[in-house]
């Protein structure tokens, strides 16, 4: 699995399509920080039934969301990054969190790097996010370029 | 055919050879793959299989009577089952399932060998199958869910109790497949398997309450990244949640995805209390490991903490991880507060320039730290399941980068709260004696579920009782009575703070008995109301609530008389015992009033033993009475 998402991650990045926002409408890439949660419009039912209306999901990437899911940090089919922005903005901000992990993990980046990788998000928050109007897309976009500049994570997104 | 034919040949020639002419399909007679399909009916036949355990848990049977093959399914959908009479025969079942994996017209995910993957490798274990005969070579469908869904061990997962949804006051569970690279705390991208009601969002909540407890709903399993359930119980409805890393292998937890694949998209009845949530992830246990019985003991009830005992009692747990909510992690910053920090906390949610104010600067950096990161926190709270306010996510922002500047933190260490696995037991029987209208009595009481306000209140949400089916029996010199049912009755107390606001309120609906006129007699009543609670000390509640109420009582000239009243009371926790002081009072339409006041303290022997005491004075229109009782409460 590790393996599995590692080239996936470095496939879809290493294309260099960062032009070109990945994903479609719903797929979380144009989600603002502190949106995170606009997907939960009607939770108030889905609570107190434990369950679901309407699309039930399985945990497939491809599925009926009309979501363009070619591998850039997608998670159950949308943007893992545009689902968990509030998290991570917050983790970033301390400099450490099970969100900044779970995005290492999605980029491959190993064990002994993801100190590394905390650090270098930590120092660079401003750039990462440098307004609450800031996107999924664009953050992953500056993500790129902090980790093309650190000689330690270069590799993950060569 | 050719197995049966050539075993009989020698006793009835031409008997066996028209029953073979009879039953074989005549274009496939020759067919050898219609021979091997025979051969293996032949042996799952000698060797009974559809009566073992593990193909009754892939089919979800209820076995009614398994010396007369009477079987009942409870997937309530006709894809699941390849034999026609699937639901309710077994061994017809089995037979077909075998058939159909070596359906040729269908070459695609849809065939059986795709779709029923856990009976297959079952199938092919128990009656070595030869996989390079079976005709679909690579289900990518399944392929890719694997890759994707891919773990090698499971976690229970226990969102603790929230009262304000009828479904989630007893808590939930769900399971969490974790990942092999789970050593690196990715739980975030591990996936949560969840069985839950489809529901209509038409439906209001009261109407999804009766709908849903009588099965109105089918029920789906729903497989979603797990950090999306952190985000709807931590963050969202601010429920503590509890971990249970489980010790099942590889390859059980391997078992479990394939079986959980056969029920993709299908549909089970939906019922509340018994074939719940939580009943369905024990039959998803049953399949990863079989032998082990977990679901016998919920044929009426599946009260989610009740199945974290039953996997307890099964040696499955391995360890207990706790994930404090949003506000529980936001009340252990303020706990560590001074009030004067407690305050600036606040000011800086509404003010970011407080920041760079001197009674800020003036405080060492980590306390600006704590602050900071508090008043955060409490604008995300309050913005919790709200749209995105433009002017709430600046004020977020600029926070988060005040607490940027600060140096790189250490992950918080939360205390632990007692787990809810090991509170008392949700059903509860109680012996009492006692006087009441001068009369002496014995009373039996039996609760189908589940918490007091004065119960042990460990591995319980403070200030919340939770009663569902509670009888009182009485003998008193006259005779034996029902004294007391309730249906329902509801109790949320929760201290409103400079932080946080809840509403305290109660729903409450039942029989009891009122001497409002020359006889003790029993009335029906609908009550509820809604007040606020404050903390007045440590371990106390105080709280006063308004209260409307509904009663029929043959006393009365309305056959449905509205009332209107007060709820007050003071509940303090010592640890060991929890005493209730409470006086309430109502006046209804007709002129008839009652005050009453009551004392009760519940002394804790062990877990599942208590001694409680109750005192009441009470003032009606027509008569002033006292009661007092003594009970011994047994929790199991």
């Amino acid at each position: 699995m590790k393996k599995t998402i590692m080239s996936i991650a470095l496939l879809g990045l290493s294309s260099s399509a960062m032009a070109e926002a990945p994903g479609g409408p719903g797929c979380g890439w144009g989600n603002l920080l502190f949106d995170g949660q606009a997907g939960f419009a009607p939770h108030f039912l889905a609570t107190t039934t434990n369950g679901t209306s309407g699309n039930a999901t399985f945990g497939m990437t491809t599925g009926t969301n009309g979501c363009s899911v070619d591998g850039k940090l997608t998670y159950g089919g949308k943007s893992l990054l545009g689902s968990i922005m509030g998290e991570f903005s917050e983790d970033v901000a301390r400099g450490e969190g099970e969100a900044l992990n779970a995005v290492a993990v999605m980029y491959g980046v190993e064990q002994q790097d993801r100190a590394a990788f905390a650090a270098a998000m930590h120092s660079n928050f401003n750039s990462l996010f440098p307004s609450e109007d800031v996107t999924a897309d664009e953050v992953m976009a500056s993500m790129n370029e902090i980790m093309k500049a650190d000689a330690r994570l270069a590799k993950y997104v060569a | 055919m050719q197995f049966v034919c050539t075993k009989n040949l020698h006793h009835n020639i031409i008997l066996v050879l028209s029953l073979c002419v009879l039953f074989a399909p005549a274009p496939s007679w020759a067919d050898s793959s219609t021979n091997y399909i025979t051969s293996l009916q032949q042996g799952a036949i000698e060797q009974e299989l559809w009566r073992e355990q593990e193909w009754i848990n892939f089919l979800h049977y209820d076995v009614l009577d398994k010396n007369n093959d009477e079987y009942l399914s409870q997937v309530d959908d006709d894809r699941f089952f390849n034999a026609p009479d699937g639901k309710t025969n077994s061994k017809a079942e089995l037979l077909d399932t075998l058939s159909a994996f070596f359906q040729t017209e269908i070459n695609d995910d849809t065939h059986a060998q795709c779709r029923f993957v856990a009976r297959l490798e079952w199938l092919s274990k128990k009656l070595e199958i030869d996989k390079n005969r079976l005709p679909i070579k690579n289900c990518a469908a399944y392929k890719e869910w694997r890759e994707q869904v891919n773990a090698d061990h499971v976690t229970m997962v226990f969102p603790a109790y929230h009262l304000n949804s009828p479904s989630s006051m007893f808590g939930h569970t769900l399971l969490r497949m974790d990942k092999k690279f789970g050593e690196n705390k990715s739980e975030w991208l591990s996936y949560a398997v969840n069985f839950g009601a489809e529901t209509n969002t038409d439906d209001n909540s009261l109407f999804y309450a009766f709908k849903g407890l009588a099965g109105g709903y089918p029920g789906v399993f729903i497989v979603t990244p797990y950090f999306k359930k952190i985000q709807e119980y931590n963050r969202i409805e601010n429920r503590d949640i509890w971990e249970y890393p489980l010790n099942l292998t590889a390859e059980e937890t391997h078992r479990m995805l394939e079986h959980l694949w056969e029920l993709k998209e299908m549909n089970f009845d939906y019922f509340f209390f018994d074939e719940n949530c939580s009943y369905r992830l024990l039959e998803l246990l049953e399949v990863a490991r079989p032998g082990i019985e977990l679901t016998d003991d919920f044929s009426l009830t599946a009260i989610p903490v009740d199945t974290v005992r039953a996997i307890e009692r099964a040696h499955l747990i391995k360890s207990v991880e706790y994930r404090p909510s949003q506000a529980t992690e936001l009340q252990h910053l303020i706990d560590d507060m001074s009030d004067e920090e407690q305050e600036i906390t606040l000011d800086l949610a509404e003010d970011i320039t407080i920041s760079e104010s001197d009674r800020f600067k003036n405080l060492p950096p980590e306390k600006q730290y704590l602050i900071t990161d508090a008043a955060y926190k409490y604008i995300r709270y309050q913005q919790t399941g709200q749209e995105r306010d433009p002017a709430q996510a600046k004020h977020s922002y600029e926070l988060l980068k005040q607490i940027n500047i600060y140096p790189k933190t250490e992950p918080r260490e939360y205390s632990v709260p007692t787990a809810p696995e090991v509170s008392h037991e949700s059903r509860r029987f109680s012996v009492s004696a006692g006087e009441r209208l001068k009369l002496a009595y014995a009373e039996l009481s039996y609760k189908f579920s589940f918490h007091d306000l004065e119960d042990n209140e460990h591995g319980f949400l403070r200030g919340a009782q939770i009663n569902l089916g509670n009888i009182q029996v009485r003998s008193n010199r006259k005779g034996t009575k029902i004294h007391q049912f309730d249906l329902v009755d509801i109790f949320s107390i929760t201290p409103r703070t400079d932080f946080f606001k809840p509403l305290s309120w109660r729903v409450y609906t039942g029989l009891e008995r009122q001497p409002t006129g020359l006889e003790d007699q029993l009335v029906a009543h609908v009550t509820g109301g809604a007040g606020v609670s404050y903390e007045l000390w440590q371990d106390s509640q105080v709280y006063a609530l308004a209260i409307l109420r509904l009663e029929h009582n043959n006393d009365m000239n309305n056959s449905i008389e509205p009332g209107a009243g007060l709820l007050t009371g003071l509940l303090h926790h010592f640890g060991t015992s929890t005493a209730h002081i409470e006086l309430s009072g109502e006046q209804f339409k007709d002129d008839i009033y009652r005050v009453r006041s009551s004392y009760k303290h519940n002394f804790v022997i062990s877990t599942n033993h208590s001694l409680k005491l109750t005192a009441r004075r009470e003032w009606h229109s027509s008569i002033r009475f006292s009661e007092i009782a003594l009970s011994y409460q047994y929790y199991f």
